[in-house]
């Protein structure tokens, strides 16, 4: 029984290692090719290092969980298990993209598969506390992910956002990756005080706020894991601050070391500390996984990759004539007149006879 | 169509009321909405009629308040009403309007749309002072992906708030507090109104006056009095919505009469003003036989007592000297 259970778990590990190896060989191939092809032409800011909370909630989330996004917003794409063409096609601006080339990288959305994200701080953190709200008012189970950087605590809605959710108990997880670099200012350059989880655990009288090691995969999962079967049961909303690092720049593929933000030797002890090769060391001495094994997955998976990456590049341009009308609902520059609303009892029509007099 | 006489605020109140009898997916949110004065009288009695849950109080937090109301219509059924007591107040969501609620259509491509409708109240008189009572109809309607309603009677405010909470725009109404008490006949039953139609509420030949929001009540009169004193009739167009605008009604008349005023309740630079002229400019080729002039505030903000207030605002002799200049060309 013992054995069983030791085995199911070493499962989930591997499963967690599969789903973090993958993101990092997805970002690392996107990288490669940023700069020297040119092809993606905007701001794309990857999340090398940062891999462990969406490997973990890319096995717990489920289609109608909803995930808001900051700007570094491919590992949160990947965590909705969302056609990984379409965020790629995105990158490189072209129509089979999740919005034919209008958002990019940092603002891109997947409606149909409840995932959105945006380049302002904190800005989708306020977005996503009013679907936990629509949530609760309509008694739906399930939950949102609010997935944001330290800095964005920086900002005062993020507090707002803080207050009114434990003011009525919504159905939402803050997750702060706090990788403590605001693109190169450090977090105790511009916080003050206590850590973030600690100042935000005080908006409750019930412990509902924590901090870990957001290196440890396993950890991580494991965290999310109670804290989203705790919200369906009513619990909400939660707080976690995962302390981790990233290792590439702060957008494109470089390492910012001349910018001087930070030191090598402080980039080498997080390079140590990375989360996938923790978890592969593990699995390897528990004969879970061998280098062949390695080899093996990791020929496939860069096979896919690479589709993605050459069916974009393949992939054309939408053209459009009148940008205009993208701004708005498709409705209104039709020539007809508006849309009756056919309601029992209500004649509601269009109106459009002059008034005169007062 | 039966009509009763309401004034504006309970006009709103009705559009209101109705619409959330019509669809239970309507909510009301903003400070103080679910107290018996309500907002001015624009949110009384509904928490009674549809409970907290579709009427709520917020914290005050308008920049929270102002992007939650995305999320919460993203289910693409819920339609959102926000209430802010003052435009000014209602500043701190300018993040949630400008980088999120205007282009979240446009950089979805063409997945989600949302029915958000934010009422903003202007203040005006009685000291409201440079923080109570500012108007920025045209910031927002220089905004691509959300519409401007700027209503000047019950009739309008009832239409088109209906209008916009069933529409699939983001839209922004600004309501002139001066109006509230103003009585109008106006439809019982629900209705909707078009945006981009200006009204050609006076018919004439002599001068057209073009204007916005509460101003349209002060051309309307003087109109009036200029017919009976003078037998010189004075076209008012009002313009309604500043986004989308209806350059073709205003454009015919400038062509009929060639002499036009604009009055415009903000500050006269980069002002709506200036793009009502810019739109009439270019549909003239022999400028030399064509007149426009505008009045609004002059470019400072609002002063508290009373006397340096009657200052600020434009007052109907201030337009009728314009008038006289104009009509003497």
């Amino acid at each position: 029984m013992k054995k069983e259970k030791f085995l199911s778990q070493l499962r989930t590990l591997f499963r967690l290692y599969k789903a973090a190896f993958y993101l990092r060989l997805f970002e690392e191939q996107l990288s490669k090719e940023y700069h020297p092809a040119n092809q993606m032409q905007c701001p794309v800011h990857f999340c090398i290092g940062q891999e462990a909370v969406p490997s973990a909630l890319k096995l717990l989330l489920k289609k109608k969980d909803y995930v808001f996004s900051h700007h570094r917003s491919h590992g949160y794409f990947y965590s909705k298990s969302l056609p990984l063409q379409k965020l790629v096609s995105e990158l490189y601006g072209k129509k089979g993209g999740a919005n034919s080339g209008f958002a990019g990288s940092q603002d891109i959305s997947y409606p149909k598969g409840n995932f959105f994200s945006g380049a302002i701080l904190s800005g989708a953190i306020g977005v996503a506390v009013g679907k936990a709200l629509d949530m609760k008012l309509n008694s739906k189970n399930n939950v949102v992910i609010a997935g944001f950087g330290e800095s964005a605590c920086d900002v005062g809605l993020f507090w707002e956002a803080i207050n009114f959710s434990n003011l009525r108990k919504l159905p939402i997880l803050f997750i702060c990756e706090n990788n403590n670099y605001s693109v190169f200012s450090p977090q105790n350059k511009r916080q003050s005080g206590y850590d973030i989880f600690q100042k935000v655990q005080k908006f409750s009288l019930r412990s509902n706020s924590f901090q870990i090691d957001g290196n440890k995969i396993n950890l991580v999962y494991k965290k999310i894991k109670k804290l989203i079967k705790l919200i369906k049961k009513k619990k909400g909303p939660f707080f976690l601050e995962t302390i981790t690092y990233r290792i590439s720049s702060h957008y494109g593929p470089n390492s910012d070391l001349d910018v001087g933000y930070r030191s090598e030797s402080e980039l080498n002890k997080w390079i140590k500390k990375c989360p996938i090769k923790n978890l592969e060391n593990f699995l390897i001495n528990k004969k879970y996984l061998s280098h062949e094994k390695i080899a093996n997955i990791q020929n496939k998976y860069s096979r896919e990759i690479k589709s993605f990456i050459d069916n974009a590049k393949k992939d054309k341009f939408l053209l459009v004539k009148n940008l205009e009308k993208f701004n708005y609902d498709f409705d209104i520059f039709k020539k007809k007149k508006i849309k009756k609303i056919t309601i029992p009892n209500y004649n509601l029509s269009v109106n459009k006879d002059k008034i005169v007099g007062y | 169509m039966k009509k009763h006489l309401i004034s504006y605020s309970r006009a709103i109140n009705e559009a209101l009321d109705q619409s959330m009898k019509i669809d239970r997916n309507v909510y009301v949110i903003g400070q103080l909405v679910d107290y018996k004065p309500g907002v001015f009288g624009t949110t009384s009695d509904l928490v009674k009629k549809y409970g907290e849950k579709r009427v709520q109080d917020f914290p005050v937090a308008e920049s929270l308040m102002t992007s939650m109301s995305i999320g919460m219509c993203l289910n693409q059924i819920n339609k959102i009403v926000l209430v802010h007591h003052r435009i000014d107040f209602m500043l701190y969501s300018m993040d949630a309007i400008v980088n999120w609620i205007s282009l979240w259509k446009f950089k979805s491509y063409k997945d989600t749309s949302l029915s958000i409708t934010i009422r903003a109240i202007v203040g005006k008189g009685w000291g409201q002072g440079p923080q109570h009572s500012k108007s920025f109809h045209s910031w927002f309607a220089n905004l691509p992906g959300i519409r401007v309603a700027i209503p000047s009677c019950p009739y309008d405010a009832k239409g088109f708030l209906i209008e916009s909470i069933f529409s699939k725009i983001p839209t922004i109404i600004i309501e002139h507090r001066s109006l509230f008490e103003d009585k109008q006949l106006v439809p019982i039953n629900p209705y909707r109104l078009e945006f981009g139609k200006a009204n050609v509420v006076r018919k004439g030949n002599d001068l057209c006056i073009i204007s916005i929001g509460y101003l349209t009540k002060f051309a309307i009169n003087i109109s009036d009095y200029y017919k009976k004193n003078f037998n010189i009739t004075l076209e008012v167009i009002d313009v309604r919505t500043l986004s989308p605008i209806d350059k073709k009604t205003l454009i015919k008349s400038f062509l009929k009469i060639k002499k036009v005023i604009v009055l415009d309740p903000s500050w006269k630079s980069y002002g709506a003003s200036a793009e009502i002229v810019a739109i009439l400019q270019k549909s003239i080729k022999n400028k030399k036989k064509y007149f426009i002039e505008r009045i609004s505030y002059p470019d400072s903000h609002t002063p508290m007592s009373p006397k340096l207030e009657s200052k600020f605002y434009i007052s109907e002799k201030k337009i009728i000297k314009k008038i006289q200049e104009l009509l003497n060309k």
